[in-house]
């Protein structure tokens, strides 16, 4: 499923777009980022509470179809600046991350 | 110039995680007992135990002020102060933001700030344990501020270590000094972060039993047991060195 269908499936506001025809394969829950670096696949949409800058940076790493904060925890702009820079997309959503991952679940699999 | 054998991270009381038996007088004891030039206590967001071990040892060994960070990414940073009143106000600053989740000692253990006669002098009811309200980058700055020096404690460790926290280095010169846990072999940590070659490397004890100060530990070749001989180290400063000891063999 693309990007863009999984945004208004799963309702998240979006940070930053830089390629939102990009496959999701899955999705990967960690705020861990030793864990994200060693267990996320490329092509899941990683959701998390951690908002460090190196999050941009093992997403990459792990080729990921995009970040989401959970509960409404906005990054800094640092963060949102460095996405736009290494052409990573970034999602919000205010739910939290039970809720998120669920809806993502339902719409990669139905 | 000569080695000291420094403990540079043992908890208190004050830390609910840590053993009741963990009083200013049995830390100088237990100290002594292992043979330590120079330690220092970092209780979760919290100094204030560190000057009465500071006062009952009285020079031997020497302590550092000190406290054990929880940032906001969850991140555990040691910081040092040689000055009480510097680490006392960082202290204050850091309670302040911590959330208003109370600490359930049946859940957590206690929080207790313990004097020189045994006595206790308060109990912190907010959590220790909970994260402060600045990310890594601001409390790096603040303790730097303040005139400390900030170490990202066991980095290889979950919690609370750095690079399992965030899984890489974050970006600048800072940590230019790590500490990792009493169980972790040189070889492996190289193994694992090649980008801590070349760096000074602490080890300390982890400790929040009596018998376990000490158990770990790093050599310092310092002129004296002091805060700026410590920094001085951390550059390498006219043949200063740093050499931890060796890991404990089995993880407890």
């Amino acid at each position: 499923m693309n990007t863009k269908t999984v945004v208004a499936k799963v309702a998240l506001e979006v940070l930053v777009a830089v390629d939102l025809a990009r496959e999701v394969r899955g999705g990967y829950c960690s705020d861990l980022l030793s864990d994200v670096l060693a267990h996320a696949k490329s092509g899941d949409l990683w959701i998390t509470h951690q908002r460090h800058l190196n999050v941009i940076a093992v997403g990459k790493l792990r080729d990921v179809a995009g970040v989401v904060f959970a509960r409404g925890l906005c990054p800094s702009q640092d963060v949102i600046s460095r996405a736009v820079a290494e052409r990573m997309n970034l999602f919000l959503s205010t739910e939290p991350a039970f809720e998120v991952a669920g809806r993502l679940h339902r719409a990669l699999h139905p | 110039m000569r080695w000291w054998r420094a403990d540079l991270h043992i908890h208190s009381i004050l830390s609910p995680c840590a053993s009741l038996d963990m009083s200013p007088r049995r830390i100088v004891a237990e100290a002594r007992r292992a043979g330590l030039d120079l330690i220092a206590v970092c209780d979760h967001n919290a100094a204030e135990n560190g000057r009465y071990v500071r006062r009952l040892a009285a020079g031997t060994p020497v302590v550092l002020m000190g406290m054990g960070i929880q940032t906001a990414e969850e991140v555990e940073i040691l910081a040092y102060f040689a000055d009480e009143e510097d680490s006392l106000l960082l202290e204050t600053e850091l309670q302040n933001s911590l959330p208003d989740v109370p600490c359930t000692p049946e859940l957590f253990g206690d929080q207790v700030v313990v004097n020189e006669e045994g006595e206790i002098a308060r109990r912190v009811e907010r959590l220790l344990l909970s994260p402060v309200d600045l990310t890594l980058s601001e409390v790096v700055r603040r303790v730097g501020e303040l005139g400390g020096l900030a170490i990202p404690a066991h980095v290889d460790r979950v919690p609370g270590g750095l690079l399992a926290m965030l899984g890489l280095f974050p970006e600048g010169d800072w940590p230019w000094v790590v500490e990792i846990a009493p169980w972790t072999s040189l070889s492996d940590v190289y193994e694992a972060w090649p980008g801590l070659r070349g760096r000074p490397i602490l080890r300390g004890s982890d400790a929040h039993y009596p018998e376990e100060i000490g158990r770990a530990w790093t050599d310092l070749y310092l002129a004296a047991p002091t805060l700026d001989e410590l920094r001085a180290a951390f550059r390498g400063r006219d043949g200063r060195a740093i050499q931890p000891g060796p890991e404990l063999k089995e993880r407890q």
